[in-house]
């Protein structure tokens, strides 16, 4: 719900920037981020606005780097492609498709190493599936037995592209069965469902049991990015939107009797105050001088 | 094998003083990695490694599967998790299979994250020519040179191997170390003791004073050769080994070439956007248009046949000639 209203804020804003939004994706983003504990790394790809709030960066913060702010945690130099907190978690963000799939290896290596019992996790799309930095990672993660859980957002689409005609696979989670790696598709518009498999998966890289990939069926609510035309039909696009995570969530708790609709709304609301106050606190800080461009370089 | 020679130094062959300086540094660092394709209990391609499978175990001099893309995104990751690694790439051709993570990721990552996260990681690998062909040759230094974020050294005989590898496995950031096939069999010596070999500066190998011959790794044993045949011919040839390709020790060289009047560089890569140009045109920011030539490969290809292969590459006759040429246009010192 927090994503959803920081990105439609974000969206409306003339100086939004470059922006891949998360928008349908959320329970992805929210249900891996459930399965992890302190010590535990997130790793994501370049649309990781979802991603970064779902492990509880501050959103104002997040508003701050996106907008090119110093508040934000990358002093506004990294933007939603290359943003990170590691103290949170959110090992960070990296805008190369499947180029982040290699380095969470290496920090799933990393957390082997140390023996603390930290998994590392990777969001990455669709898209990654055909790179061959996939087929390494599920090799040496599978033979090492990495305490790595892989997540294929699986939207549908590369830009453009139908994923029928950018992998041979089907489903992409079956990928991982030659390297004897467990797998799993679920519905990546049930965050309970997401939230269930990534914490089994984790349970059992925690305690040695070696790597997984799940895949999550989700839906892209918007075109691939702020700056890409849509290629769906509208209808297509309006059908899309019926299938809302959040809207789905929501009924649940509600026929649950877990929340009434007065504490819906209360949650509501308090979502908006929460984006009212990101964004004063983002236009609050300003924009980096000009000689940072210089800094932290070598 | 080492021997004692006394004056406190020892005298090691260039794999022996690689093994050293890593050997040292895993024993400091307990959390270093290794990672390669035979780096384990085969000891590494040059035997580079030997003995540090059995000192350290497989945990951390570790063999990977041949997948480069992997083997250096594993190592960034481990780095920016604070596990320091160093990843052997067999042969500087394969590199081109692993600059994603390592230009992309690396490079970057102590800018983008407001130096949240470093990358302490050497890629160590094996450049230049031995017979073995097109894709198994490449001296590819220059295409690195140009990447903010990136270190980039080369050394030239044993005691700069260990110097200079002691000295990028204590850096923050990601560090490229370029040795030379034709460098192994060559000993020399090493101080007995810890030493390091500074970053950023190169090192003057001979004094002269009619010309500045600018060159690095396995070129700077040419460079010298062609130093002794320039003497013959009454030529005084200064000679710098650049050691440090990124950065690059501009104060060395223009003090040289300002003392010479005349430059030629001399490399196994490619003069296009080379190591050469670079060097050539910084002198002249500093110190206006100077005689300059540079000396490299043909623009082919390397063949794996002998014949093809020495008529590519640089070689001391090569360097002479160019000298001689180049001294013969630039007009006499001291009548300006």
């Amino acid at each position: 719900m927090l994503i959803r209203a920081f990105e439609t804020r974000l969206m409306a804003r003339p100086d939004h920037g470059f922006q891949l939004y998360s928008s349908g994706e959320e329970a992805v983003a929210v249900g891996v981020a459930s399965a992890m504990r302190t010590g535990d790394r997130l790793l994501s790809g370049g649309r990781s606005i979802g991603a970064a709030l779902a492990c509880g960066l501050d959103s104002g913060q997040v508003m701050a780097e996106l907008l090119g702010r110093i508040a934000g945690p990358n002093r506004g130099r990294a933007g939603r492609g290359h943003l990170s907190q590691p103290e949170s978690g959110f090992f960070g963000a990296h805008a190369v498709v499947a180029g982040n799939l290699t380095i969470a290896a290496g920090a799933a290596l990393a957390c082997q190493r140390a023996g603390e019992g930290g998994v590392v996790f990777a969001i990455f799309g669709d898209g990654a599936c055909g790179a061959g930095a996939l087929h390494e990672t599920l090799n040496v993660a599978s033979l090492w037995k990495l305490p790595l859980v892989l997540v294929c957002s699986n939207n549908g689409l590369s830009i453009s592209t139908p994923v029928s005609s950018g992998v041979a696979a089907d489903p992409l989670s079956s990928l991982a069965g030659p390297f004897g790696i467990a797998h799993a598709t679920v519905d990546g518009m049930d965050v309970e469902a997401v939230a269930a498999a990534a914490s089994g998966f984790a349970a059992d890289a925690r305690s040695g049991g070696g790597p997984a990939l799940l895949e999550c069926r989700a839906e892209r609510f918007t075109s691939h990015s702020s700056s890409t035309r849509e290629t769906r039909p509208a209808e297509q696009v309006t059908a899309i939107r019926e299938r809302c995570p959040i809207a789905h969530l929501s009924a649940e708790l509600l026929r649950g009797a877990v929340l009434d609709e007065t504490a819906l709304a209360a949650l509501e609301a308090e979502t908006e105050a929460e984006i009212d106050r990101a964004i004063a606190f983002a236009e609050a800080s300003p924009m980096p001088p000009a000689e940072e461009a210089l800094h932290d370089v070598v | 094998m080492s021997s004692e020679s006394g004056a406190g130094h020892v005298r090691l062959f260039f794999r022996e003083a690689i093994a050293r300086a890593l050997a040292e540094e895993m024993e400091r660092d307990q959390r270093l990695l290794v990672l390669g394709q035979d780096v384990g209990s085969f000891g590494g391609a040059y035997k580079e490694f030997a003995g540090l499978h059995d000192r350290f175990g497989p945990e951390r001099m570790r063999d990977t599967p041949v997948a480069e893309a992997a083997m250096v995104g594993l190592g960034v990751g481990a780095a920016a998790m604070g596990h320091r690694t160093l990843v052997g790439i067999t042969y500087m051709d394969f590199m081109t299979l692993g600059l994603d993570p390592l230009v992309n990721y690396a490079a970057k990552a102590r800018f983008k994250t407001a130096g949240r996260i470093t990358v302490p990681l050497v890629v160590k690998t094996t450049a230049g020519a031995k017979g073995q062909g097109v894709a198994h040759s490449q001296c590819l230094e220059s295409w690195l040179m140009g990447v903010p974020g990136l270190k980039v050294v080369a050394p030239s005989d044993p005691a700069s191997a260990y110097g200079l590898l002691k000295s990028a496995l204590r850096e923050d950031g990601p560090v490229v170390f370029i040795d030379h096939k034709r460098l192994f069999p060559k000993s020399g010596e090493v101080p007995s003791t810890e030493c390091f070999a500074p970053i950023g500066k190169a090192q003057l190998l001979r004094e002269g004073s009619d010309v500045t011959i600018v060159t690095h790794g396995y070129m700077v044993h040419v460079a010298m050769e062609a130093a002794r045949e320039l003497e013959k011919a009454g030529v005084d040839a200064e000679v710098i080994d650049l050691r440090s390709l990124a950065p690059l020790d501009m104060d060395t060289v223009a003090a040289s070439v300002g003392k010479t009047g005349v430059l030629a560089t001399l490399e196994e890569g490619q003069v296009t956007c080379g190591v050469g140009s670079e060097v050539a045109f910084r002198v002249m920011e500093r110190l206006g248009p100077v005689p300059a030539v540079r000396v490299g490969p043909l623009p082919a290809p390397v063949s794996s046949n002998p014949v093809l292969e020495a008529e590519c590459l640089p070689d001391a006759g090569r360097l002479v000639d160019a000298v001689r040429r180049i001294l013969s246009q630039a007009k006499p010192k001291g009548t300006a």
